[in-house]
């Protein structure tokens, strides 16, 4: 398996664990309206970050942080990175800098 | 606009057009406002319960918790309404006040109180001391406004302690209950599920106007089973219904 490879099956397991902060029924939940509102399915979620993202915001808000911050803990525990909170980094530059880790 | 916003536009407009013109109608008054609320509250239920159906896995759940609380509490608020229209149509009370539906309303707080708080906490890392600082502060006007409203007619009645206990304990369990759910509303108020929580913040809003009114009117012995402060009782359950169904189809 290709690193890239790798990094798409760890980012959307992070992202399946990361979404049951709001349990089994709310994680089906938000897959469902992923796909039907955005487009987003569930397996795409690691090459559509951004609209996966944008969708979160969409549905909850400001609470959308507090999801991202559990996909992003989970992830870098994967990858055996420490997570330090940035001020002013985004969800996706987290993302970002967790694929330049496993792609170097 | 969605049809059901529609409808419920709908029904409210028309139960306040039923009040306005009560005096051309007195009798079937009397019968509705004590036989709609078990009706609007018990629509309420069926919703959240549908809603519950849709969330519920597993007991530990965090959803499924949420949901069954909110339902419970609902439920028990339908109890309450249903006993108050058993003392009103079959036992000719004509204002049971306060009594065992009393027992039932205040009740539903805990769970209704519970059900918010756990979906908040869910977020709670969201919130801002800044915004933290603005719902306490909502919280703690309402509180005193409550009290600064009741307390004139309260040194001036001859009610005993329990009904001037649960004259205060309504308004106050509603602020409680609008503290929390105003955070709710400051953390998805950009979002779809803004409107749900929207829609909450509007049935414990009407709930504390009904309740603070309720009160005030009992205290002044100027309460009668028709009252406008009634509407207040019947938009809130409205909302809440509004509110589950607006959740099921957002999430």
């Amino acid at each position: 398996m290709s690193k890239k490879e790798t990094f798409k099956r760890v980012l959307l397991e992070a992202v399946d664990e990361g979404l049951l902060t709001l349990g089994e029924s709310g994680r089906e939940a938000v897959y469902f309206h992923l796909q039907n509102l955005y487009g987003v399915k569930k397996d795409e979620v690691p090459d559509k970050i951004e609209e996966f993202a944008d969708g979160l915001r969409k549905i909850f808000g400001l609470g959308a942080t507090v999801i991202e911050k559990a996909i992003i803990k989970s992830l870098y525990a994967k990858i055996g990175m420490k997570h330090e909170e940035k001020k002013g980094y985004s969800f996706l530059a987290y993302v970002k800098d967790a694929e330049n880790v496993i792609q170097s | 606009m969605l049809t059901i916003y529609k409808l419920a536009l709908a029904l409210m407009v028309g139960l306040a057009l039923i009040y306005a013109f009560q005096s051309y109608y007195p009798e079937f008054m009397s019968l509705f406002s004590n036989a709609f609320p078990p009706l609007i509250a018990g629509a309420a239920v069926i919703v959240s319960g549908i809603s519950l159906q849709k969330y519920w896995r597993k007991h530990e759940e965090r959803f499924s918790i949420i949901w069954l609380l909110f339902t419970v509490g609902l439920f028990f608020w339908f109890v309450g309404e249903s006993v108050w229209m058993g003392y009103t149509l079959i036992w000719n009370v004509e204002v049971p006040y306060p009594s065992v539906a009393d027992d039932f309303w205040i009740a539903g707080y805990i769970p209704f109180f519970f059900a918010l708080y756990f979906y908040v906490r869910i977020f709670g890392s969201a919130l801002s001391k800044k915004m933290l600082a603005i719902a306490m502060g909502v919280a703690i006007i309402l509180a005193l406004a409550t009290s600064f409203m009741l307390i004139n007619p309260v040194i001036g009645s001859e009610e005993d302690m329990l009904t001037l206990a649960v004259d205060f304990a309504y308004p106050l369990l509603d602020v409680a209950l609008l503290s929390i759910s105003f955070l709710g509303l400051l953390i998805f108020m950009n979002g779809k599920l803004g409107k749900s929580w929207l829609l909450i913040n509007l049935g414990i809003l009407s709930n504390v106007c009904g309740d603070i009114l309720f009160s005030y009117t009992t205290l002044q012995e100027t309460y009668y089973n028709g009252h406008l402060l009634e509407l207040f009782y019947h938009f809130s359950y409205i909302f809440f219904l509004l509110a589950s169904y607006i959740h099921t189809k957002e999430l």
